[in-house]
């Protein structure tokens, strides 16, 4: 019956997301709410000042020092900046449980013997951990509106909201890529070695990218989605709409891609 | 008579660290319907690899499996409501209650027959509100067959059904077999255990290496049936003593024991062993492979069987 994965999905994945959740709602809070005003704001943009580039390129700062300075270039660096790190490692374990949890505990057996076309149970449980993302970057939302309630600082909702919805093609490309890795290697272990590498791979290109403006890596830089990412950009100009239909793209490719491959390999252990 | 299962040259070769590894070799099976048909083989023979091939879990390298006049392949979802299956090795949700995966595969199935579940879950003592973690191998045997009939399929697929099921079970299990075939329905069920097969199968196919090498009825093959017997004396007795009693053979003097192999009935034996002082009786069921040979004969001595036996288990 179509939904029951879905639903199967968000009930049994409910438990981690609300953990994650309260995290980043936490996170989120304690990010804002540490800053009482704008002046301890500029004393801590003078102690980056004072950092090596190279190092502030790695946290995820750009050459825009003085944006920094602001209330909303502070949210986009102290919070945007780590929390996508931090989610793609719920990605991924998401990504995993989509098809090779249960095919690595022997369960995909029992499932691949009702009525119940392959595909469906990527785009049913994908869709269920789409839902589930989506959950926890609201929380964090919530979080950071709660924390700047507290602290003196003055960001507009609006953008903040935006800046929390921008995570989301991110988490949901790591997470497709994940599924579509999965869906090709049958070892659980080496999927989630390649998953693991696939985001600290796109994420050093991005910086070495960042670092040498004008170079061969920066063009390099082009193809790791951190590039899309631009947690500062949305902070500055809003949703770069165009990233994000082009990172959404890519994550129904590769759902594609998952769905083809599975559908084509032996299963199980 | 229809055909439940057909394979025609079902093949299956797996790649193992560079080298091929042909785990079943064209198979061709008939599988009738309304018969309780078992698949023996030793550990590695294939029965498992031939399951999951009917069940589209793996696919075959040449060769194909109708089931239910539907191609195992091609039509699996269609062919999946029809099915009841119970794997080799259940593994389920940890956390989730007997209940609850009950209720999750019935949706899926999208039919959940409540009263009939329960009629189940009563006959095989299960209690479904616990968690599946905290059940003991037996439980989730149990659970497993609540899963595979639960929708009344017309076919069941089990893979070493009995498993961990303790001896009063095994008789309820038989009796819901029998339930099933009575019903007309169809069962598929692989073990290496003659007994279990002996109890409730109507024909037996026996898998060895990924090939096939025979078919029959077990009532045909029982007639070829023998045990091993050893009889322990107090002191040595000459091998003359049983050699020319009725349906003893392959007699062998072990210090103070004759080890020989007997069809039929005990008594003539019995009579001629009267006399000697008998310190033990030990009888032991052949294998099935040496019930084969007994019964193919093909010129085989049952020591051959034993070698050859000793052979696949290599």
């Amino acid at each position: 019956m179509s939904g029951v994965i879905f639903g199967h999905t968000i009930k049994s994945g409910l438990r981690a997301t609300i953990i994650w959740g309260i995290g980043l709602l936490l996170y989120g809070f304690y990010a804002t709410a540490i800053i009482p005003d704008v002046d301890a704001l500029q004393q801590y943009t003078n102690l980056m000042e004072t950092m090596p580039p190279a190092l502030l390129q790695v946290f995820g700062v750009g050459e825009d020092m003085a944006f920094m300075s602001t209330p909303a270039g502070f949210v986009s660096f102290g919070f945007f900046g780590y929390i996508i790190l931090m989610l793609a490692v719920y990605a991924v374990v998401s990504g995993l449980n989509v098809t090779s949890t249960e095919e690595d505990q022997g369960i995909m057996d029992v499932l691949l013997s009702l009525p119940l076309p392959r595909w469906r149970i990527i785009v049913e449980k994908f869709a269920a951990y789409t839902i589930l993302s989506l959950v926890i970057v609201l929380l964090g939302f919530a979080g950071l509106v709660a924390g700047l309630e507290m602290s003196a600082l003055e960001v507009e909702v609006g953008r903040l909201l935006e800046g929390s919805l921008n995570i989301l093609p991110s988490m949901l490309l790591i997470m497709a890529a994940t599924v579509f890795i999965a869906a090709v290697v049958r070892n659980r272990g080496t999927a989630t070695a390649i998953a693991a590498a696939f985001v600290i791979v796109s994420y050093f290109l991005n910086v070495i990218g960042g670092m040498a403006s004008g170079s061969i890596a920066a063009q390099i830089a082009r193809l790791s989605f951190f590039y899309y990412y631009d947690n500062t950009g949305v902070m500055q100009n809003g949703l770069a709409m165009l990233n994000v239909i082009g990172m959404l793209a890519v994550v129904a490719l590769l759902v594609a891609g998952a769905m083809w491959a599975f559908q084509r390999r032996d299963v199980g252990i | 008579m229809t055909s439940v299962i057909k394979t025609e040259n079902l093949t299956k070769v797996y790649k193992m660290r560079g080298k091929e590894v042909r785990a079943l070799d064209s198979l061709n099976l008939d599988v009738q319907q309304g018969e309780i048909f078992g698949y023996l083989g030793p550990n590695g023979a294939g029965k498992t690899t031939t399951i999951r091939l009917l069940l589209d879990i793996i696919r075959p390298t040449t060769g194909r499996a109708t089931v239910l006049d539907m191609d195992a392949q091609s039509s699996s979802v269609e062919l999946h409501h029809h099915l009841g299956f119970l794997p080799g090795e259940l593994n389920l949700w940890r956390g989730m209650t007997g209940e609850e995966v009950i209720e999750y595969i019935g949706r899926i199935r999208g039919k959940l027959d409540k009263a009939y579940v329960r009629r189940l879950t009563e006959q095989l003592e299960l209690d479904t509100r616990l968690r599946v973690k905290t059940y003991s191998s037996g439980n989730k045997r149990k659970l497993g067959l609540v899963l595979a009939l639960m929708n009344r399929p017309q076919l069941l697929i089990l893979d070493e059904p009995t498993g961990g099921l303790d001896p009063l079970m095994q008789q309820i299990f038989n009796h819901l077999m029998r339930e099933v075939r009575d019903e007309g329905r169809t069962v598929f069920l692989s073990s290496h255990v003659l007994s279990e097969v002996q109890a409730i199968c109507d024909r037996v196919g026996i898998l060895r290496a990924g090939q096939l090498k025979a078919v029959e009825r077990v009532d045909t093959l029982m007639k070829a049936k023998f045990r091993w017997v050893t009889l322990r004396f107090h002191e040595a007795v000459p091998m003359a003593v049983v050699e020319n009693v009725p349906g003893v053979s392959e007699v062998a003097v072990h210090s103070d024991s004759l080890r020989f192999q007997l069809s039929g009935d005990f008594d003539p034996l019995l009579r001629a062993v009267n006399g000697y002082y008998v310190a033990d009786i030990r009888v032991e069921d052949p294998s099935l492979e040496e019930i084969f040979l007994a019964f193919y004969g093909n010129g085989q001595t049952v020591q051959q069987a034993s070698g050859l036996k000793e052979q696949v288990a290599s």
